[in-house]
């Protein structure tokens, strides 16, 4: 959605106006925020009048925006005094002033810790909140159990915006001192449970930051995370997205069904089938079974849960929330949830520029893999003059990329597009280079037809003559590649290209054509044109500039090495006449490669064989010859390697393994293919490998599919029928403490690594701890004696957990092994 | 996860206005400042510095000519801090008045200070709604004496009574004060909605604005025609009002609208059931309702692409079209620009009118109304857009111009200002309303419409570089003659030019060659007032009495609509 700023400019005609006038009188506004001397700002700071201090304080505030802190920090002990002042404005002045200054200041601002700590009990909720965020923002790590203590007063709180400050403050009591981290899980725990979305919102916030992995946290609260999502605010929603994202592949098995018919061609799929052979190779379903067999992926009801309630979440105005709704359908969903995404990745193209650009590089990520269900938007790609290129070389990717699956209406009309830029938008060099690029992209698509391949290759052998010499460069070096990946069918494309010669002026496209030509000498030694080519080239071969003379000189030294290695000098020359014979007289009937000249001498080279040398050895002579005398160093050079590899002609092994060497066939890939691996949504895949292979500082990929067994207990995520949904401290803090000890062991279930943590049974018990309710009493007081001998910490955790802790076992037959080592 | 490191404000010319560490040690602005304007423009809205210490990702947006940069040293989501970014800048706008200037900044830096402290805690943002800012916030005063004194009531906290309190976060959200505080939203508490809104006059305005964007081919067809709609609303209502907004279209709702983006009031259930419908609790002030896109050509555009031209496949009109002839003159150097308007947006009588108002509204007033000239009277609708009259304000055509072209000479337009410098790489075409006004009414009613022609002569690099190359070509063409088959894509102009005299065969290549420093196309900006090309309209604004509150009984807002088509470079017409 358009920020409301740029609506109201479109809708206010005289803004551009008021800009301009802004603009005009910034030069002379530097004046308006005067500096009071310092004596005097002290003055108003001391001063009792709260008029007076609340100027003092925006004038520090305003310095401290413009100016070093060394400026601003000789006020320090004048603004904290005012800590205590009942005013809210002048408080609110004074944290903000605290904030930014604490940590140069650490033991004068110890001083307002008491009274900011009295705050935390004020009646207004607005204060209480402010207070324990700045309480929590002082970065001066003595107080760190003072702060402790105030967010477990706050996670308690009744106002649910004090709750949030409280989840807020979590992370940053745990980095002023980690050690509180235990208490922190606690009120942690506690407050992703709340009830109001807010809360929870900053909450899961708060636990990435922190503790990403215990996700033992979160199996309890799971369901009723998924229910506040669409309530929440939109940077709740961000978080829980990222968080589910983890959650659901570390706790969903991606169970799959084999169907006989081919459906469905989920990617998803195939990823849980390479995790799959990763993990287990016990697995039932072998490898050599998917070949014919259709995979299904078969959804948890709990992640259904999840991606259901995302749906709604595509009509978000925030552009963050649709790409991230994108990527939990495309990392755990169906192709039926990820076509559903495809329309709003499309509607942020409407978006103001910025995140238009990064909208983009998430649209050609989808595109890379299921590039049909973006044909039918295809209007939205097409370039616009106003764009800026890093727009329309996505936009030029999405259209190379859709190609292949339109119809043949819409091939047309890409090609035409493309085509019009690639001739006629010389507006901008690079998009010529793109867009001829583009068509090739396009020509070489596997399911491209022929057809269509061979009207690309008819558009860009149209481009050959143009006076634009990047086009006409950049045209040749896709025609090239098309060539080489199938040289077969495109003899006849190469004789064409050799009759552009004429046209083609720019010395990089000649030098081209010429090494085209080069390349095909021998490919059909009857029927070959390149030795004419040579002719014709030896005879202007002084005015070529540099690049072609090269070529020239290695075109000569393959056919004439081709020549060779067709007719070995000492055994017999008789066959070294066949050859060009019958080249001439084949392409008589083309006329202009008939030329009285040569076969003149071929005529005379029957008549006396041993006399004459070969045309083919005189053309080759002559130009190295010519190249003796050039003024090009490389040129010379290169001539000189050339004469020495063929100095004797009866052993050519060498020459040809150098001359003649097989090139490789040049894939073009999606300029996009690079990022592929990066994940939707993330800033290393809009930076690219730029920012360091595997992603920038703190880039995530997602987690593998937990193996089927691994996961979690399902039953796990079962809410437990809270009677009292405000329940504050007691019961809260008790509900935390087995949270707290289920968490190390459900991460050992779910991680299957966790060596160090190797209490016996307490990991079964804990896991199992969270589902609490399910069990009776008596079920309890019936395994009672069986929960003595493997969990020591047992007595002291309530009941609801040992009875689960039991309960796990009899049931859980799926983790056996695991719960054998951990009981062992 | 702290998203949020930093947040630096440069003004128009790049000095800082300023600096706002949320979280860690980013480098500081005046480091990045030069590394941002290093790139070369225009610059991408995420940039990686990998020369600063820690590595740094640096995102920018720039609004009302003021630069954001917010830095981050590790993979964020980038969308997430760039729409952050855009909501700082609306919530500033918000508070300090749109638009949004660097002076009203300096002026209110203890003000700005709160709110950027309120969005985001500790590099997480927290909280973004302006409605909920102002309820920690206190705008600055000459907003209160705009709003009518709304803003914090008291300045002494601590000693306030706890009456129904006014920070409607704690008293809304407290589950138990909740219900009996808001027993009308069914769904949720209002957190987009401020707390206890009160307003002398009640008001609702909708203003419907569309951004066209549209692509035609050389021959005319438009292969693209997109208009990009955003319902812009303000609402000026006391209480808590439960607002019904029905929309309509030839054609249908649902067929016309695709792609719709909703403010998080929108009930979704309620637009899928019926499309069209739009039912929320609107947040006081102005904000976004919805964002949609209608394309106007329909989805059989494809098949008229490439079927017979002469059947003018998609009927799409739009105020005004350009064309590009290039190529012209005998050395090919000339080019001529024809905008073309639509006759149907002459305006009439209510757009040759001076006044403002009448021409600013789609509804020319009914009599008893409230006078505002907005208001939403009996008339609802304008019926096929003619009574209303719609037309067309300035206008203006560029003409992007190839890098190779030094000057164009011989600038003649019909009507209207041209600028352009030499070495600039656009032509810029204006026409104001009123000369937009005087050749509608040259308009003979013939239905073709009128037209402005632009012609102008380009001049390349220079003209020895033309002679250089020239030799050079005609020597390779006369040695090599191994070839004369007319197959060959240049030989075929060269021929045709054989027949004539040797100049015309030397035109024909500088044609050719001039070709390169063509403009490749033309696009047109505008905006139309009381017009929108989806055809979109407003059918009836309602407050539901039963479900809102604290509006007052019998309270009639004021309602008004306004429609807007913007084009800006958005028709361009290749050739």
């Amino acid at each position: 959605m358009e920020s409301m700023s740029r609506i109201s400019s479109m809708l206010e005609a005289a803004r551009d106006l008021t800009l301009e006038a802004a603009r005009d009188a910034s030069a002379a506004r530097k004046t308006s925020t005067r500096v009071l001397p310092t004596a005097q700002l002290k003055k108003l700071l001391d001063s009792r009048s709260e008029r007076d201090v609340l100027e003092g304080l925006r004038r520090v505030v305003t310095m401290q925006y413009r100016q070093p802190p060394s400026q601003t920090l000789p006020f320090f002990t004048h603004v904290i005094k005012n800590v205590a002042s009942t005013s809210l404005p002048v408080k609110k002045l004074v944290y903000i002033y605290l904030l930014q200054h604490a940590e140069h200041e650490p033991d004068t601002a110890l001083l307002s810790i008491n009274t900011i700590q009295k705050s935390l009990t004020d009646q207004n909720p607005q204060l209480r909140a402010l207070a324990l965020r700045v309480m929590s923002g002082i970065r001066v790590p003595v107080i760190s159990q003072i702060v402790s203590l105030g967010i477990k007063r706050g996670a308690g709180d009744m106002s649910p915006y004090v709750r949030r400050a409280a989840a807020l403050a979590i992370p940053k009591c745990y980095a002023l001192d980690p050690t509180t981290e235990p208490q922190l899980l606690d009120y942690l725990s506690t407050l992703l449970g709340d009830k109001q979305y807010f809360v929870t919102g900053a909450a899961v916030a708060a636990f990435l930051d922190i503790c990403p992995n215990r996700l033992d946290l979160i199996h309890p609260h799971y369901r009723g995370l998924i229910r506040k999502l669409v309530d929440m605010d939109e940077w709740g929603q961000l978080a829980t997205l990222r968080l589910m994202m983890g959650y659901a592949r570390k706790c969903f098995p991606r169970r799959t069904k084999k169907i006989k018919k081919a459906v469905n061609s989920n990617p998803n799929s195939k990823t849980a089938k390479s995790a799959k052979g990763f993990y287990d190779s016990d697995s039932e379903s072998g490898p050599e079974h998917e070949q014919d067999l259709e995979e299904v992926t078969l959804l948890d009801p709990d992640l259904e849960l999840l991606l259901n309630a995302c749906r709604q979440l595509l009509q978000s105005r925030n552009s963050a929330v649709v790409i991230a709704v994108a990527r939990t359908y495309l990392y755990l969903g169906t192709p039926d949830f990820l076509s559903s995404a495809v329309g709003p990745l499309i509607s942020l193209l409407r978006s103001d520029l910025d995140v238009q650009h990064v909208a983009l590089y998430n649209i050609v990520q989808v595109c890379l893999l299921h590039p049909n269900l973006f044909v039918p938007y295809y209007s939205h790609f097409l370039v616009k003059s106003t764009d800026a290129p890093q727009i329309w070389q996505l936009k030029l990717e999405l259209q190379t990329l859709i190609f292949p699956h339109s119809p043949p209406r819409l091939q047309s009309l890409v090609l035409a597009e493309l085509s019009h830029f690639s001739h006629s938008g010389s507006l901008d060099p690079a998009l010529v280079r793109e867009s001829v690029r583009a068509i090739g992209r396009c020509a070489q698509s596997s399911v491209t037809s022929p057809k269509t391949s061979a009207r690309c290759l008819r558009l860009l052998l149209a481009h050959i003559g143009s006076a634009d010499a990047h086009l006409v460069a950049e045209s040749l070096e896709v025609i090239r590649h098309l060539i080489q990946r199938d040289p077969d069918n495109h003899q006849t494309t190469v004789v064409r290209l050799a009759k552009h010669l004429d046209a083609a002026t720019s010395p990089q496209a000649r030098a081209s054509i010429i090494w085209l030509v080069g390349e095909f000498a021998g490919l059909d030694p009857q029927n070959n044109i390149a030795a004419d080519v040579l002719r014709i080239l030896a005879k202007g071969f002084t005015d070529e500039a540099e690049p072609a003379k090269l070529q020239i000189v290695l075109l000569a030294a393959k056919v004439y090495i081709h020549h060779l290695n067709a007719n070995p000098p000492p055994e017999q020359p008789k066959q070294a006449e066949e050859k060009p014979a019958s080249l001439l007289a084949d392409y008589q009937d083309e006329g202009g490669f008939r030329d009285p000249h040569l076969e003149h001498p071929d005529e005379l080279e029957l008549q006396k064989p041993a006399e004459k040398p070969h045309a083919i050895e005189a053309l080759y002579q002559y130009i190295l010859l010519l190249t003796r005398y050039d003024t090009s160093y490389d040129l010379r050079d290169r001539a000189r390697v050339y004469k020495a590899l063929l100095a004797t002609p009866s052993s050519t092994q060498l020459a040809s393994l150098l001359l003649l060497a097989p090139k490789p066939v040049p894939h073009t890939p999606s300029p996009s293919e690079t990022r592929k691996g990066y994940v939707l949504g993330s800033a290393s895949l809009v930076i690219g490998d730029e920012g360091g292979v595997g992603g920038l500082r703190g880039y995530e990929d997602v987690p593998p599919w937990v193996k089927e067994g691994q996961e979690p207990d399902p039953r796990l995520r079962e809410e437990a029928p809270s009677s009292n949904p405000y329940e504050g401290g007691a019961r809260a803090t008790s509900a935390a403490d087995k949270l707290d000890a289920a968490a190390s062991t459900s991460k050992a279930v779910v991680m299957g690594t966790s060596p160090t943590r190797s209490l016996d049974g307490l990991g079964v018990g804990g896991a199992s701890g969270v589902a609490k309710k399910e069990k009776t009493l008596d079920d309890w007081l019936a395994e009672e004696e069986e929960d003595e001998e493997t969990d020591e910490e047992s007595e002291a955790e309530t009941e609801e957990e040992t009875d689960e802790e039991s309960e796990e076992e009899e049931t859980d037959s799926e983790d056996d092994d695991e719960t054998g080592r951990l009981v062992k | 996860m702290s998203a949020i490191e930093a947040l630096y404000m440069f003004d128009e010319h790049n000095n800082p206005l300023l600096e706002h560490t949320y979280a860690g040690r980013p480098p500081p602005g005046s480091t990045l400042l030069p590394l941002y304007l290093s790139h070369p423009s225009p610059r991408p809205s995420l940039i990686y510095l990998p020369n600063t210490n820690p590595p740094t990702l640096l995102y920018s947006i720039i609004q009302d000519q003021l630069l954001f940069l917010s830095p981050s040293s590790k993979d964020t989501e980038p969308l997430e801090v760039l729409e952050f970014l855009h909501r700082v800048a609306d919530a500033l706008e918000d508070f300090l008045g749109a638009p949004l200037l660097a002076s009203k900044i300096e002026g209110h830096y203890h003000v700005v200070a709160q709110l950027l402290s309120e969005m985001v805690d500790r590099g997480v943002v927290s909280c973004t709604e302006p409605n909920a800012l102002r309820d920690v916030v206190e705008a600055p005063s000459f907003m209160k004496n705009l709003l009518g004194g709304v803003g914090l009531p008291s300045s002494t906290p601590s000693s306030l009574a706890p009456t129904p309190t006014p920070f409607s976060l704690s008293s809304r959200a407290s589950p138990r004060l909740g219900p009996s505080l808001n027993p009308t939203s069914n769904t949720s508490p209002v957190p987009w909605r401020r707390a206890n809104v009160r307003h002398t006059s009640n008001e609702l305005y909708v203003d419907i604005v569309e951004t066209l964007s549209v692509t035609l081919a050389p021959s005319g067809l438009p292969l693209a025609a997109l208009a990009n709609g955003t319902i812009a609303f303000t609402a000026k209502v006391s209480g808590i009002p439960d607002l019904t907004l029905q929309l309509s279209c030839p054609g249908g709702i649902a067929n016309a609208v695709e792609l719709p983006v909703f403010h998080p009031s929108v009930r979704l259930a309620r637009w899928k059931e019926r499309p069209g419908d739009l039912s929320f609790v609107p947040p006081d002030g102005r904000f976004v309702l919805m964002g949609y896109e209608v394309d106007l050509l329909g989805p059989t555009a494809l098949d008229a692409f490439s079927t017979a031209s002469d059947k003018q496949a998609p009927r799409l009109s739009v105020p005004a079209t350009v064309m590009v002839r290039p190529s012209l003159g005998p050395s090919g150097t000339d080019f001529e620009v024809l905008l073309k308007l639509n006759p149907r947006f002459a305006g009439g009588k209510a757009a040759v009118s001076p006044l403002p108002s009448a021409t600013g509204s789609s509804f020319p007033g009914r009599g008893g109304s409230g006078g505002l000239g907005r208001g939403l009277g009996a008339g609802f609708g304008r019926g096929e857009g003619t009574t209303a009259a719609p037309s067309i304000e300035e206008m203006g055509v560029h003409v992007p111009l190839p890098a190779l072209v030094k000057n164009v000479t011989d600038l003649r337009a019909s009507r209207g200002d041209v600028t352009y410098a030499p070495g600039e790489r656009g032509i810029e075409w204006r026409l104001t309303h009123k000369e937009v006004n005087m050749l509608m009414a040259g308009d003979r009613g013939g239905g073709v419409g009128v037209t402005a022609t632009l012609r102008g002569t380009v001049v390349g690099q220079d003209e020895e570089g033309d002679e250089s190359l020239e030799p050079a070509s005609t020597g390779l063409t006369s040695t090599f003659d191994y070839d004369d088959g007319s197959t060959s894509s240049y030989q075929a102009p060269a021929q045709a030019s054989e027949k004539k005299d040797e100049s015309g065969g030397a035109d024909a290549r500088r044609v050719k060659q001039n070709k390169t420093l063509m403009p490749s196309c033309a696009t047109v900006s505008f905006s139309v007032k009381g017009w929108l090309p989806s055809g979109v309209k407003v059918d009836s604004l309602g407050v539901d009495a039963k479900r809102s509150k604290g509006l007052g009984a019998g309270v009639q807002p004021y309602k008004g609509v306004k429609y807007l088509c913007v084009s800006r470079r958005g028709v361009e017409s290749r050739c």
